[in-house]
């Protein structure tokens, strides 16, 4: 029978051959450009790979033992498919933004990139997977042995000169693990879809669905007479198994459905947390729509697979009276028949399923082996040249150590487990991921504690109640320890957990293991805190269809030295060869504007950082990548901040934000860069629109009730002055923030379409705007700044919002800086006019001054007989005082002294007036009387109109007959000091002061002088001189001082006087103006 | 706005009903429904249990069609709705 191999292993051969020429043949399209498995029939068929050996041949095995609960394996899955639309979706879509590579790297993304979470993931599904693996060599190899009747589980190579056998089931081991490494470890990107791997897999799908289906028709309708024929024949031969077979509680004894329940859990959670599943599902997908189209495909593929499970395993026990070795009736059935080729198909058919599932299974696990066990070790060491070829092997060694692995357990565990139940011991396993899974995705508490806790205990149990009893039953381990529990507790059995019996195994393993793991889960998330970077990695998974736009934007971090991409080609070489890292970097270079050999501006460079983890944590997962750059980051020199953004910020302590600081800082230096307030709103904008990547920003000042002009206009493309046109529609919200002092934004400009009309703005393309009001704490507004993008609906977020806010606030300081030093200024110009008008003033009050005297006579008329003299002192620079003599003829002179009310010019300019008028007169031979009547007449209108008034003295001197005749208007009465003691008079005639009434007589007095004689003239300026203690001058002083000097020359009594009065007063500065006249008659 | 709001209503409201369907699968596949079907008798020449869950089966696949194939729709009209 031995001849049947080589024929069995050629066909086998050239299957294989086939996938092979189908995985090619996919890669190169894809190369091409022109995916073949882009296309969501191949992704349902793909993910056909739940259907395994266990599916193939375990089902009919159940089916025909403990009957028609097999089908909750698929049904659980086909109830799952109603959840994908929004649970795979999500999955994808995170998937996909974060690069994720595995469901280890998947969860310990979520919760916080934690290596710890990564490697206890990797461990469960590494040794959960062993049974597995197991289930499907056991599968082939046996399959196998059928078909070829060999009796021999071993390839003996005597014929090439050695005795060395090997195990035909390690045979197929190794070459599945071959099959692995070419389809899946030849390079080491495994974030790239492995096109090939998933044409094969899709194409095994079919193989197996067509080859059960070839089988099941041949049983059904070739053996027997259709559904109807098998089922009624069953039952009238063996109703006793037809119960137990066609009703759910008969074989376990069990009332409440609890392992109908469970096997539909398990069954729900392996579809989406087995790691194949998960690689298949989510890292292989090409296109998320591709899920609508799954969600009924793969469910109906699920239907036809196990559609003839039933009748195949009911022919089966027709055929051949027993369920022994019903896992092999697809095969036993043809055999027994005659049918080789339909028992060769089928073959095929179970080969295809064991090989998919391994294949993709064991580089799924062994991509998470690299990424989360070797890597974080690997990391430590200072990267070499090396490291590409260490890394890809290290893969290719993880693909054979699962795959030996499941070899291993296959040779303890043997035959004392069926397949499925095998199978059933992974499911167990992978469940243990759900609670850390689901929380993660809709509960933002979920944390890393809560997840590791959650996963470890649940493994523990899972190890304890599950694995440990597969191994005893084996005999591998004392059976004792079943039967009495360890150390003879019996209440540590592991299929009896404190003392829990009645439950099949599974659904007591499921029942412990879940309520330590929700339980710790949710204690842990809610007892202990989660960090900053947990909360960062909570919100991008949580958020992830909030934030589609936003998330481009966000991890914008600052590099205090600039880096060259070249470095970062480098670093990436390292890991995954040069040429891939140049593709990659090119391909980066070219969607952006850096060109690869050029600095890379700083803020590209968090993109570009981004960009390199993503590409590295393809290869070594997302903690070792976050790690790795780092770390080189720190090595050349500049070292990047902890991850942080500005946009989207999840930590709250915006102090720590540098980038923001460095805005500040910026901002700062171009507000004390100058004091020209245009340059400082210039740059300040520009600064924004660049640093925000804004499209448009605005500093707007009120003008009035309803119109604003814009101070400032700084755009990133569109010509400013374009933007009058559609900021008008603005007006509301600037009168808004005028009045409220409160920033206002508008998130999506298309949704707030409702309330107010932004046509021209969302014509213009802005998505979303902010209005900042620019003021001081407790102070009006005094502008507004408005920013405006086209990209980024959202981007203002309360934490920008601040930074612009007090960013305003810098600038509403800058702007009252500048204003009061303008004030300054402005005051200081003020006074230096003023002081210049009055110096003017002085000059020309000088230049007054000046003529003023000129008016006044320069000396006294020299007539024989008699002495005089006259003086004026002004106490301001032009005074009202005014004395003066005409002389009329030898022997007659006029002598006129008068003070006109004020010291103004007004004052002065009156006195020349006077001057003019008396000068006029004094030609004339009028008498006193006349002239100052005469006087009064011309004087009057102008002297009414200024409000001023005039006291005068004259009086007019003949020297021949020695009379004085005289009259007043009003003025001080002249001392007449006469030798003669008591003699002494004071002249007065009636008469009123000038400018009262027009027509006024005037008295004329005479008197005749003697020699010895002194006439003193003075105005009121003299007697009413006070001293510092208030008393005046007086007449009595006037009396006293006269007597005492009337004997000196008329000049020194007038010096006199005013020594005198400066004696009295105490200070050389008048008070008033003083004009003396005295008159000696020799 | 309202009409956008009428949109993202009625996509909740679907999303909804996919949730309404997966407990209702749920619901059929545990004890009161199965205990119904759980009897060893044939119903038109098939086990009742076993039409049973095959029939449930194809209905529930039909209906994932017809949420698929309307989900589509709509993700089409709303496209065309918001392009101009």
């Amino acid at each position: 029978m031995s001849s049947v191999i080589p024929p069995v292993a050629a066909i086998s051969l050239l299957y294989t051959a086939l996938i092979f020429a189908i995985a090619l043949y996919a890669h190169h399209r894809k190369e091409t450009g022109r995916s073949i498995i882009s296309n969501p029939i191949v992704y349902s068929l793909s993910l056909g790979v739940y259907c395994t050996s266990w599916t193939f041949f375990g089902s009919i095995g159940r089916a025909a033992t403990t009957g028609i609960d097999f089908l909750l394996i698929y049904l659980g899955p086909s109830l799952m498919a109603f959840s994908w639309l929004f649970l795979l979706r999500r999955i994808v879509r995170i998937s996909k933004e974060h690069n994720i590579t595995s469901i280890a790297d998947f969860l310990s993304q979520r919760y916080g990139k934690s290596p710890w979470l990564g490697a206890l993931v990797t461990l469960i599904a590494f040794l959960g997977i062993m049974p597995y693996i197991a289930l499907q060599l056991k599968a082939v190899s046996t399959s196998f042995y059928m078909l070829t009747g060999a009796h021999t589980t071993a390839i003996s190579f005597s014929k090439l000169g050695s005795d060395a056998t090997i195990p035909i089931t390690l045979l197929l081991a190794l070459v599945l693990a071959l099959f692995s490494i070419i389809f899946g470890a030849r390079r080491l990107v495994s974030s790239e879809r492995h096109e090939g791997l998933i044409a094969a897999i899709a194409f095994e799908s079919l193989i197996k669905l067509l080859a059960l289906l070839t089988v099941g028709i041949f049983v059904t309708y070739g053996l027997f007479d259709g559904f109807i024929d098998i089922f009624e024949r069953f039952k009238a031969i063996d109703p006793e198994r037809f119960t137990r077979l066609f009703t759910f509680n008969t074989a376990t004894n069990d009332p409440n459905y609890t392992s109908t329940f469970t096997l539909l859990c398990l069954s729900m959670g392996a579809i989406m947390l087995l790691p194949r599943q998960f690689h298949v599902m989510v890292i292989e997908n090409s296109d998320e729509r591709h899920i609508a189209t799954a969600m009924w495909l793969f469910p109906a593929y699920l239907f036809l697979i196990n559609l003839f499970v039933m009748p195949i395993a009911i022919g089966g026990i027709l055929v051949t009276g027993s369920s022994s070795n019903a896992d092999y009736f697809v095969l036993l059935l043809p055999q027994m028949t005659g049918q080789r080729t339909i028992a060769l198909i089928a073959f095929l058919g179970g080969l295809s399923a064991a090989a998919g599932m391994v294949m993709v299974e064991s580089i799924a696990i062994s991509t998470m082996l690299l990424n989360h066990i070797f890597m974080p070790v690997i990391i430590r060491i200072t990267p070499r040249e090396w490291f590409p070829l260490l890394l890809i092997n290290l893969k290719r060694f993880g693909i054979i150590l699962v795959v030996l692995l499941g070899y291993v357990y296959y040779e303890i565990i043997g035959d004392s487990y069926t397949l499925v139940n095998m199978g059933l011991i992974s499911f167990s396993a992978a469940a243990q991921f759900m609670p850390a899974m689901l929380g993660g995705l809709y509960w933002k508490r979920g944390n890393k504690a809560g997840a590791i806790s959650a996963t470890l205990l649940g493994f523990l149990i899972w190890l304890y109640t599950l694995l440990l009893p597969s191994f005893i039953k084996s005999g591998w381990i004392p059976e004792t320890l079943l039967t009495q529990g360890p150390f003879d507790i019996a209440f540590l059995k592991p299929t009896e957990l404190f003392g829990l019996t009645g439950l099949d195994l599974w659904s007591h393993s499921l029942f412990w293991s879940m309520l330590f793991n929700i339980s710790s889960y949710i204690i842990c998330s809610i007892l202990i805190p989660q960090n900053d970077q947990e909360r960062d990695q909570v919100h991008k998974f949580i958020g992830v269809f909030d934030r589609e736009e936003a998330q481009r934007r966000t991890e914008r971090k600052r590099l205090s030295k600039p880096v060259t991409t070249d470095q970062f080609v480098t670093l990436l070489s390292k890991f995954i060869g040069e040429a891939e890292a140049r593709r990659a970097l090119d391909l980066y270079a070219s969607s952006t504007d850096i060109s690869r050999d050029g600095t890379v501006s700083e803020f590209d460079l968090p993109n570009l950082k981004r960009f390199t983890e993503k590409t590295l944590a393809g290869s070594v997962g997302g903690a070792a990548a976050r790690a790795i750059v780092n770390n080189f980051l720190s090595d050349i020199g500049s070292s990047m901040e902890p991850v942080y953004d500005i946009f989207s910020s999840v930590r709250t302590n915006l102090d720590q934000n540098k980038e923001s600081l460095y805005v500040r800082l910026k901002a700062s230096e171009i507000i004390n860069r100058t004091l020209d307030l245009q340059v400082i709103m210039d740059d300040l904008l520009t600064l924004l629109v660049k640093e925000f990547k804004l499209d448009t920003a605005l500093i707007f000042v009120k003008n009035n009730e309803q119109g604003y002009s814009t101070r400032s206009v700084q755009s990133a493309d569109l010509p400013a002055k374009r933007t009058a046109q559609w900021h008008a529609e603005h007006i509301p919200y600037l009168n808004v923030v005028y009045h409220e002092q409160e920033a206002y934004f508008i998130n999506d400009i298309r949704l707030e379409q409702a309330s107010l009309t932004l046509d021209k703005s969302v014509t213009e393309g802005f998505i979303s705007c902010a209005h900042i009001p620019i003021y001081r704490e407790g102070e009006p507004v005094i502008a507004v700044l408005s920013l405006f993008s086209k990209s980024i609906a959202g981007l203002f977020t309360r934490e920008f919002i601040e930074l612009l806010t007090s960013l305003a606030g810098q600038l509403a300081q800058a702007i009252t800086i500048v204003q009061e030093v303008e004030e300054k200024q402005q005051e200081r110009l003020q006074k230096e006019i003023a002081i210049l008008q009055a110096a003017r003033i002085t000059r020309d009050m000088e230049i007054a001054q000046q003529i003023q005297k000129s008016f006044l006579p320069d000396s006294a008329p020299e007539i024989a007989g008699v002495d005089i003299a006259g003086r004026c002192i002004s106490a301001a620079h032009v005074g009202g005082d005014y004395f003066d003599f005409f002389l009329r003829s030898d022997q007659t002179v006029d002598i006129v002294i008068a003070d006109v009310s004020g010291h103004s010019v007004g004052a002065a300019l009156i006195m020349s007036e006077v001057r003019t008028l008396l000068r006029a007169e004094s030609n004339s031979s009028y008498s006193p009387h006349v002239i100052l009547q005469n006087l009064n007449i011309q004087l009057f209108d102008d002297l009414s109109r200024t409000e001023l008034f005039i006291t005068m003295f004259y009086a007019k001197y003949n020297s021949e007959t020695g009379i004085l005749s005289y009259s007043n208007a009003g003025h001080n009465h002249p001392v007449l000091l006469r030798t003669s003691p008591n003699a002494s008079q004071e002249l007065d005639a009636e008469g009123l002061i000038l400018g009262v009434i027009k027509q006024v007589p005037f008295e004329e007095g005479t008197v005749e002088l003697v020699s010895g004689d002194v006439l003193f003239f003075y105005t009121d300026g003299l007697t009413e001189a006070s001293n510092s203690s208030g008393e005046m001058f007086g007449t009595e002083g006037l009396y006293n001082h006269l007597n005492a000097v009337a004997h000196l020359p008329t000049n020194e009594i007038i010096d006199s006087f005013y020594a005198r009065i400066h004696a009295f007063t105490g200070s050389q500065i008048l008070q008033d103006d003083i004009s003396l006249v005295v008159v000696k008659i020799l | 706005m309202k009409r956008l709001r009428v949109q993202i209503l009625r996509r909740l409201q679907l999303r909804e009903s996919w949730i309404i369907f997966f407990i209702l699968g749920v619901i059929l596949m545990t004890f009161p429904f199965l205990n119904i079907f759980n009897k060893p008798v044939l119903l038109f020449g098939v086990p009742l249990l076993f039409l049973y869950l095959t029939t449930g089966w194809i209905v529930s696949i039909i209906v994932i069609y017809f949420f698929v194939i309307a989900s589509h729709y709509e993700s089409k009209q709303n496209d065309e709705k918001s392009e101009p």
